[in-house]
């Protein structure tokens, strides 16, 4: 029998309601971004994003379902984000789904927000095991290391900012408005690397750090000024994205030797980066690894990954009951 | 008629069942950080012990504040989605409304500590009509003669809340739509002050 999973996502600024048929197939998908209301703010306001949650997540259910022309009785379960993420963000999302897995009688089925990001490219082909994930986004940097569904190994994580996060951090010294990833990518093709950048927790590990790169660039774009220069946004750009890209490229192909895995996903905000897709396509190539990167359509926050995912903890029997609550941080597991 | 009445806006979760103008459950229990995993729990209890289904529920009433913005969302976005996905008709209620309830004088203002020497404050007489509206002032600054009623240490008396007495008052009102439930927070975010403040 087919399972229908109906899945939420609130976890950050986009309220998101997806069906997924048996983790593979997207039935329905509506995301609602806040991404304009937060950039007349230079970033997420925590509390904005939960008020704007609260007004839209019924409209978002209700949309999801008139897509899938589906009740909430042809439903087989609810899947939830519990975690990690705005914890105020979150709880609306959590609520709701608690909510129609009480009235409707459905398994609920917590899902932690990095696997939902691995699992987006289970919607694109099926994941085959052995795999390595690394997850990059605005606030996460793993390498995550899978034997077989819905099994998790975190290899490594980073120590302080998350690679997305560094690259607005960046954006914003070198002038460029948020959401600054994006254009930062884009500024770097432009651009020549001309500044001297450390290569970032360049060793054996596979933890990363990206706060010191960050404060490298701000240094130079403050000495610069002291000196009455300006520092060329593109050609700091390119530096950067090039140094991060090295290490990023460098401790997945580490991981992926030295678990002898030939598998490779990439999941997360920055997997939409394109100079970070050119760097692991070029090197899979070389290293005759399978390689997938999300598409671009799922590289944001979204319920299809959480629906994914879901599926396959439902089939576990990975199921919570009413007192599921929101977890600000929480392992993958 | 089925009533179902929530209430998370304050360190306080209030549920209950009313049943034909009888409070067949009720729940009235301070949770302080635990409401959002305490409440479905109290919920499915309401709806056990008392025998009924949710889509036998006439009519939601929920309160949509003031009081904790993370508070009010819990309860409200339970009250939200039930009401959407059953199609039950949805009357919002003020938490200070709620506070006043039980004290039955012509002149209660009802009170929510919102920090900083800040209030949330909103005047009922004895049939909670709402003499002075809601608002988020400085309790220094609040002008009108009354008896202060607040949970929160402020000089005032303890609130007995009378559920019954909120919602026969309000069981005539049609409801909102569901989606249109949001709550009511007297107070912008501070993001949104400064931004304010610097135009």
């Amino acid at each position: 029998m087919s399972a229908y999973i109906l899945a939420i996502e609130s976890s950050c600024d986009e309220t998101s309601v997806s069906i997924i048929k048996n983790g593979t197939e997207e039935i329905s998908t509506v995301v609602l971004s806040q991404m304009d209301t937060h950039a007349n703010f230079g970033g997420v306001v925590p509390e904005i994003a939960s008020r704007m949650h609260i007004e839209n997540i019924t409209m978002v259910i209700e949309e999801a379902l008139a897509k899938a022309n589906m009740t909430m009785e042809e439903v087989t379960a609810i899947a939830v984000t519990y975690g990690p993420g705005l914890i105020g963000s979150l709880l609306v999302g959590l609520m709701a789904a608690k909510t129609l897995a009480f009235i409707h009688n459905k398994p609920l089925i917590p899902v932690h927000h990095i696997a939902g990001h691995i699992y987006a490219n289970n919607l694109v082909k099926p994941l085959e095991f052995p795999l390595i994930a690394l997850v990059v986004s605005g606030g996460h940097t793993e390498l995550v290391y899978m034997k077989e569904d819905y099994s998790f190994e975190k290899l490594g994580g980073t120590l302080d900012d998350a690679v997305g996060e560094a690259y607005d951090k960046v954006a914003r010294v070198i002038g460029v408005p948020y959401p600054g990833g994006p254009l930062v990518d884009k500024l770097a093709h432009q651009g020549k690397d001309t500044y001297k950048l450390p290569l970032p927790l360049d060793d054996d590990s596979f933890n990363f750090s990206f706060s010191g790169i960050k404060s490298a660039v701000i240094n130079i774009v403050h000495n610069e000024k002291q000196k009455g220069n300006q520092i060329i946004p593109e050609n700091m750009a390119t530096s950067f994205q090039n140094r991060a890209v090295e290490i990023l490229t460098k401790k997945t192909m580490n991981a992926l030797k030295k678990y002898n895995v030939k598998n490779l996903i990439v999941a997360g905000g920055v997997a939409a980066n394109s100079g970070l897709r050119q760097s692991l396509e070029a090197k899979s190539k070389e290293n005759y690894i399978n390689l997938i990167i999300q598409p671009i359509k799922y590289c944001t926050d979204n319920a299809a990954m959480i629906g994914a995912a879901g599926y396959y903890a439902y089939k576990l029997g990975r199921l919570a009951d009413l007192t599921l609550n929101a977890k600000a941080s929480d392992k993958l597991h | 008629m089925k009533y179902l009445f929530v209430d998370s806006a304050t360190a306080n979760l209030v549920v209950a069942i009313i049943i034909d103008n009888e409070v067949k459950y009720f729940f009235n229990e301070e949770t302080g950080k635990d409401m959002s995993a305490m409440i479905m729990p109290v919920i499915n209890e309401a709806f056990s012990l008392t025998g009924i289904k949710p889509k036998d529920i006439d009519k939601i009433f929920a309160v949509n504040g003031p009081g904790s913005f993370t508070g009010i969302r819990v309860g409200l976005t339970f009250a939200k989605t039930m009401a959407w996905s059953l199609k039950i008709p949805v009357v919002p209620i003020s938490s200070l409304e709620l506070i006043a309830s039980g004290t039955p004088s012509d002149n209660n203002i009802a009170l929510i500590d919102a920090r900083r020497g800040y209030v949330y404050a909103g005047g009922y007489d004895k049939d909670l009509n709402n003499i002075y509206p809601d608002k988020h002032i400085l309790l220094a600054d609040i002008k009108e003669k009354g008896s202060f009623i607040s949970y929160d240490p402020l000089n005032a008396i303890k609130p007995e809340i009378d559920v019954l007495k909120v919602v026969k008052k309000h069981e005539s009102e049609k409801g909102i739509n569901p989606h249109k439930l949001n709550p009511k927070y007297l107070k912008m975010t501070e993001a949104e002050e400064k931004l304010k403040n610097n135009d």
